[in-house]
């Protein structure tokens, strides 16, 4: 008895990956099993891991690979003009598109009557900033950043750089997105 | 004489069964032990990865093109190393 025991508990451990060949004899004596039983052998599971980390490689390569095309190929700066602008209030802002469609951006008048436009991700993780009228500043409700509404500037928060600013210049009545320009520590895009 | 022999005969038989078990019992152990180390070692491997991806998440979100490469450089090392295990490091296939 004891040795057929031991037989047994062998051939588990030997032939892994065949299980329910391996078992029979216990099959035979608890004929009980699950429509779909699910078995997963140490084979599997490491076949399983490998798969895993080949998946996650690429995930990361994929992933670093998105931003470093976007880095190199930089959009062409085209002027453009900001519709609804001319008829905002001190104290109000209000969002577009630039320098493509896809980057969205926020133009805000100051209380001095004053244009400043940024580009509205905020550079800690891309979450969309907005303006707050109240503490007249920039606010990322993500993790609590804080953006000096006339520079840019960190205020505090996780935030590691300024936000782009947009160069805005007033024609005929209407305010124009012209160029962006980014500060930090020249590890931005 | 022939009773002799064959008692002779039958000590030795048990003899060599009872060490090509004992040495197949060793074996099965040592076999079941280099599963575990690949299983353990891949699984370290996942979670070094899994670390690696969220950091290169979020480099890309903000920005930090500088980040990019090395972390893709340590996945890429991570697979290597997961792929030798995947390929090399089994354990021996048993002759007997």
């Amino acid at each position: 008895m004891t040795r057929d025991f031991q037989n047994t508990v062998n051939e588990i451990l030997s032939d892994e990956s065949d299980v329910r060949s391996a078992s029979e004899s216990y099959q035979a004596e608890f004929p009980y099993e699950l429509e779909r039983e699910f078995q997963v052998t140490r084979r599997e599971f490491c076949n399983f891991l490998f798969l895993t980390s080949s998946a996650l490689f690429l995930g990361s390569a994929a992933t670093g690979a998105k931003l470093l095309m976007r880095s190199t190929a930089e959009p062409a700066l085209v002027p453009q003009k900001i519709s609804g602008a001319g008829d905002l209030q001190p104290g109000a802002s209000i969002n577009f598109a630039f320098p493509s469609e896809n980057d969205s951006a926020i133009l805000v008048r100051a209380a001095n009557g004053n244009y400043y436009a940024f580009d509205q991700k905020c550079t800690h993780l891309t979450c969309p900033v907005y303006y707050s009228r109240e503490n007249d500043r920039l606010e990322c409700p993500c993790h609590e950043g804080g953006f000096d509404v006339h520079t840019g500037d960190v205020l505090y928060g996780p935030p590691p750089r300024p936000l782009p600013q947009i160069e805005v210049e007033e024609r005929d009545g209407e305010i124009w997105a012209i160029g962006i320009k980014r500060k930090g520590n020249g590890s931005e895009t | 004489m022939e009773v002799k022999r064959r008692n002779r005969t039958t000590l030795f038989r048990k003899r060599y069964d009872r060490n090509a078990s004992l040495s197949r019992r060793a074996s099965t152990r040592g076999r079941a032990a280099i599963w575990q180390a690949r299983l353990t070692l891949l699984v370290m491997i996942n979670i070094a990865q899994l670390w690696i991806l969220s950091a290169t998440i979020e480099a890309v979100l903000s920005g930090l093109v500088k980040q990019i490469v090395p972390l893709i450089i340590a996945s890429a090392v991570c697979w290597l190393i997961a792929l030798s295990i995947f390929l090399w490091w089994k354990p021996a296939e048993r002759h007997d």
